[in-house]
């Protein structure tokens, strides 16, 4: 059965916190037009030391044969422009996303890495 | 009909693909080590504007090559996400991409970090000694262009540029 954007999201995230060592926040953009599964799935990613470049999403097609039924985009910011996005120093531009749900690490041997 | 984000995203990774087949054929026939880095750092920075390009249109893609080191550490986080089940290897080797990739960029002459990376593929610069360093000589001492990182690096390449051309 087909797993709905925000099953997806969340498993997005929870991986990309396993292989990421340097990801600390991960948010749910929203909307997320779950009943349109061409819009793409856009996460929040707050990674310490990136380089700072403003909102900048990076499109990532859908991958079904590896379970990614749907098309991502990523937006990695710092802690510093984490701060000032929420501060409503620096907005998303022309894209009308809010800041939604985070998603949190799981308490495992790699997050004690972390 | 003006070309879409879509037909310029395909176009971009097509050309990382060649760009990597190019790099093959200099391996081969024994070309010296900036000129296999060369063709490295172009596949690298089209196959990020592929995937910039979908996001943010091609208009908004800016003519610049500083994309590498912010963006391919992003791209590989999500495919080893997708691709790669062992996470120990995929932390360390997104550690090390994220190192190479800054390297990878200041190949490009115009990424020069202000004035302080003048090592790059394609043009002689002076060093601080006041000498003459020429691509062709010099041996890029941060990138071993033979290690495991970058054959898996030049693997992710390959696999994202051909998730835009398929």
């Amino acid at each position: 059965m087909r797993k709905s954007k925000r099953e997806t999201a969340e498993n997005l995230a929870k991986a990309h916190f396993d292989v990421e060592p340097n990801l600390q926040r991960v948010f749910l953009l929203e909307p997320i037009h779950e009943k349109n599964p061409d819009v793409p799935i856009k996460l929040l990613e707050v990674v310490k030391g990136t380089i700072e470049r403003g909102i900048e999403p990076i499109a990532f097609t859908a991958e079904p044969a590896h379970g990614i039924e749907y098309p991502s985009m990523i937006v990695e910011i710092s802690p510093r422009e984490y701060q000032h996005l929420r501060d409503g120093k620096i907005n998303f531009g022309t894209h009308a996303w809010t800041i939604g749900k985070e998603f949190m690490a799981e308490k495992n041997d790699n997050a004690s890495n972390r | 009909m003006p070309a879409t984000d879509e037909d310029w995203a395909r176009g971009y990774a097509k050309q990382a693909l060649s760009d990597l087949e190019a790099r093959e054929i200099l391996v081969s026939g024994n070309a010296e080590k900036c000129h296999r880095l060369h063709f490295l750092q172009m596949a690298s920075e089209k196959v990020c504007k592929a995937y910039l390009t979908m996001a943010n249109g091609h208009e908004n893609v800016r003519k610049t090559h500083a994309y590498v080191a912010r963006n391919l550490p992003i791209i590989a986080r999500q495919f080893y996400t997708i691709i790669n089940d062992d996470n120990e290897i995929s932390r360390w080797e997104i550690s090390e991409i994220r190192r190479i990739a800054r390297e990878i960029e200041v190949l490009a002459p115009a990424c020069d970090e202000n004035d302080i990376r003048k090592d790059n593929s394609e043009y002689p610069w002076q060093d601080g000694k006041g000498e003459v360093q020429i691509p062709c000589e010099y041996n890029f001492p941060n990138i071993n262009d033979k290690s495991r990182t970058i054959i898996r690096l030049i693997r992710l390449i390959r696999t994202a540029s051909e998730s835009y051309v398929k």
